[in-house]
């Protein structure tokens, strides 16, 4: 995270997918409720325009299962849910998501030198 | 949730109709709706919280979640391009006759201007007529004009489709 609270919206895009499988895993949720989810969550620059395509996508690879519901408000809700491939998709992405965090951390948690060493011939 | 203003709605409208105009005919007809009534219902949702314009602020930019719904949701044809691949190859053999017959009636009209016929493929087009120092004439609507205009939209239509299938192999 930045200082200013922002996040580096490529990284963002990159762990998106992986981020609303998690969501979804734990309960059944429509477009903008997982998107004030994720800025509940501290993602509060996630804009509401990168989730809905992600959410499509994630459909497309038969990872969620849709259903409309009828709301009091409005129109009726499209609810997201896990497939079993979802599950399987959401183990297989945590596990890439650790694995990675775990050798990056060492590289990036190190004191960032002023000036790079020179090469010793 | 607060009930919306017109002017909320109106927001709500302009944005969905926006992205769906940029959808255009990529997407299938069936889709572009469902695309309409999600973002339509979460847009509601939204701007029942924090109104329409910071709804659709919210979004961020339009252009850009049409381009990611076309990622997803493209078609296998793209008639829009298809349509433009079409346009400019008829607009182009039009220019094209256009310039050939010129050059031709100037060369009958610089050799003594004796009746004279011209034609590329015969009967099948796309450039045939005559000339002559008192009339001239020229067929555009040939069966090879179609053919050719026919063809480019086909190509326009497919032609991403095929490039991504040629990138996946």
């Amino acid at each position: 995270m930045a200082e200013n609270g922002a996040h580096d919206s490529q990284l963002l895009k990159g762990v998106l997918s992986l981020a609303l499988l998690r969501l979804l895993a734990e309960r059944e949720s429509y477009g903008y409720e997982l998107v004030t989810r994720l800025h509940d969550l501290g993602l509060a620059d996630v804009q509401d325009g990168s989730v809905y395509p992600a959410l499509g996508r994630l459909e497309r690879d038969g990872h969620i299962t849709a259903r409309l519901v009828a709301s009091s408000t409005g129109p009726a809700r499209k609810y997201y849910r896990l497939s079993p491939g979802g599950y399987a998709e959401l183990a297989r992405t945590a596990q890439a998501w650790n694995s990675l965090v775990r050798a990056i951390e060492p590289i990036v948690s190190k004191p960032i030198p002023t000036r790079p060493e020179e090469a010793v011939p | 949730m607060s009930e919306l203003s017109k002017r909320d709605r109106m927001w709500i409208e302009v944005a969905v109709h926006r992205v769906d105009y940029w959808l255009g005919a990529r997407v299938p007809r069936a889709r572009r709706r469902q695309i309409r009534d999600e973002l339509r219902t979460n847009l509601t949702d939204a701007a029942a919280e924090v109104g329409g314009e910071e709804a659709v602020r919210q979004l961020g930019d339009l252009h850009t979640l049409a381009n990611s719904y076309l990622e997803v949701y493209r078609g296998r044809w793209d008639f829009r391009a298809g349509s433009w691949f079409a346009f400019f190859t008829y607009a182009a053999i039009q220019v094209l006759s256009l310039v050939i017959s010129l050059a031709f009636t100037a060369g009958v009209l610089a050799s003594g201007g004796h009746a004279a016929g011209y034609s590329l493929w015969s009967w099948f087009g796309p450039f045939s007529g005559s000339a002559s120092s008192h009339s001239f004439e020229v067929t555009l609507g040939s069966p090879a004009l179609v053919l050719m205009t026919s063809l480019a939209f086909v190509v326009g239509s497919s032609y991403r489709r095929w490039m991504r299938a040629t990138r996946r192999s």
